[in-house]
């Protein structure tokens, strides 16, 4: 019994400083897939064909994810984050070789960031649409019918226009008009708050487009606006459980996301882009 | 009755078989059981160096004055490992695996190191202390009559304290392990494929909550369930000399 005990703690010392060694040495082999050892390397990248083979970050369940892991087959490896800035953080400490994200936080990364670019070519332009679960079609139609109107009179362009353009920025704040009714209840808003400009953090309350557009919509259809903070992949799962009444996150319509809820009209377009070091 | 049956089946579909989603939760698995498995080796291993050192220094010198040259050592080498379990156990794991991944290994494009050094780190400082209460929890009279025997200081230790020390502290060290099983579920933020990550991962394209959580729990469960099992069976095997 004492051999055997011994035994296996000379062992467990003897694999812990080899694994130790082979892990400094050789940058790491125990990842147990072929591809890794192809991706220790960093690898440049210009345009989208040097996508394969690369190892890219993404924040997980976003688009940027999904088209990421077309590339998967062709031997890239995908790093999905919490957050869309740890990927950043990643790719800035050259963890990962490029970040797919949409395009207005990634110009707000890039410009915290040193040492980072956007890549000239961008994906396919998509469109950003607010998810309500299935069985609640009646929010959709009042959604849809307050946003039709909050786009007629101009209130949706210039909330926009607060957030995006080096000219318009902060000149046109959306406030809720004074004896606004809010009777029905309360709307709950599920999003992540660390996409800048849709919806982020300042001084404690999340503000944004979408934070201000699903404002506007719920002054206009007499509710009282709260928004929970949530990680970006829960977003669907809490409208499909009725644990928020409406997802607004920066988030694309596609197809497999409206198997599980409902999209409103959409509210402005998007597009993904790859953020690379200079 | 049927609809709901049809529901269940068709979620059930999404979650495993669209795009070899199983195989995904299998490699996920895999990634949990490696990084567990070595970073139990180095807790173990950190964990009985520093339990030995600082069980030394209290059997040894206690709060007696330092008199030779290795007494220095000893007592520098303790206020070390001090240092080491108060910052470990005074902080976090994920905190730990954030700064290993992006702070320590800035530079490395290998998460899984940082991973199993962090949870191993972590691992080592509680192992240390299981392993310290179970040395001091040896009677007096066993290294006393073993050193009067003839047996020197190290002799002793592994001949006579450890072994026993091993068999008292076994149910709290199995603990000490399933504890970790279960932390290396946080390996996703640093963007690691463990077996939370995977479902997850499935969740964020399924958009279904059920089947993705509970399989991923009764995973972790039956991993439990052969861990303690294999422990008892070790427990029953040490005992097996008292009679």
């Amino acid at each position: 019994m004492k051999k055997l005990l011994s035994v296996i703690l000379v062992g467990a010392i003897l694999t812990t400083s080899s694994l130790m060694l082979s892990s400094c040495g050789t940058g790491g082999t125990d990842t147990g897939n072929s591809t890794a050892s192809t991706t220790q390397e960093t690898k440049k990248i210009a345009t989208k064909d040097d996508l394969k083979g690369a190892k890219i970050g993404v924040q997980m369940g976003t688009t940027g994810d999904i088209y990421a892991s077309d590339y998967e087959e062709e031997g890239s490896v995908i790093e999905r984050f919490n957050k869309g800035a740890d990927a950043v953080l990643a790719l800035s400490q050259g963890k990962v070789d490029c970040v797919i994200i949409d395009n207005e936080p990634a110009k707000a990364f890039v410009e915290q960031n040193e040492g980072l670019k956007i890549l000239e070519e961008p994906f396919e332009k998509e469109e950003y649409a607010v998810a309500i679960a299935k069985d609640n079609s009646e929010l959709t139609t009042n959604f849809n019918k307050a946003l039709a109107e909050l786009k007629k009179d101009g209130t949706v362009q210039k909330i926009i226009d607060n957030y995006i353009g080096d000219d318009t920025k902060g000149k046109s704040p959306y406030t809720t008009p004074d004896g606004t009714d809010t009777s029905k209840g309360e709307l709950h808003m599920a999003t992540n708050a660390a996409f800048e400009p849709y919806e982020y953090k300042e001084g404690g309350e999340i503000v944004g487009i979408d934070a201000m557009i699903a404002q506007a919509v719920c002054d206009k259809m007499g509710y009282k606006l709260v928004i929970d903070d949530m990680d970006f992949d829960s977003i669907i799962t809490a409208v499909t459980t009725g644990k928020a009444d409406f997802g607004m996150a920066g988030m694309t319509v596609t197809d497999e996301r409206k198997e599980a809820v409902n999209f409103t009209d959409s509210y402005t377009t998007a597009t993904q882009v790859m953020i690379v070091k200079e | 009755m049927n609809e709901f049956f049809e529901s269940i089946s068709k979620s059930f579909t999404k979650t495993f078989i669209t795009d070899d989603r199983w195989l995904q939760l299998l490699k996920g698995l895999g990634v949990t059981l490696e990084i567990t498995f070595f970073a139990t080796l180095i807790g173990i291993a950190v964990g009985f160096l520093i339990a030995i050192i600082r069980s030394t220094h209290d059997m040894t010198l206690g709060n007696k004055k330092c008199r030779k040259f290795s007494d220095y050592i000893l007592k520098f080498l303790n206020f070390i490992c001090n240092i080491y379990i108060t910052v470990i156990r005074g902080t976090p794991a994920v905190i730990q695996l954030m700064i290993m991944y992006y702070v320590i290994f800035a530079s490395s494009r290998n998460g899984i190191f940082s991973a199993i050094l962090s949870f191993g780190l972590n691992s080592g400082a509680y192992v240390a202390e299981i392993v310290r209460s179970g040395i001091m929890s040896i009677d007096k009279g066993q290294s006393e009559a073993s050193r009067s025997l003839g047996l020197n200081y190290t002799q002793t230790m592994i001949w006579v304290i450890i072994p026993q020390a091993i068999k008292n502290i076994l149910p709290a060290l199995g603990n000490e392990f399933i504890v970790l099983l279960k932390e290396t579920s946080i390996a996703g933020y640093v963007a690691l494929q463990d077996l939370t990550y995977v479902g997850n991962l499935i969740r964020s394209r399924t958009y279904e909550a059920f089947f993705p959580l509970i399989v991923v729990a009764l995973i972790y469960l039956i991993l439990v369930l052969i861990l303690s099992a294999l422990l008892k069976k070790l427990e029953r095997r040490l005992r097996s000399n008292e009679h």
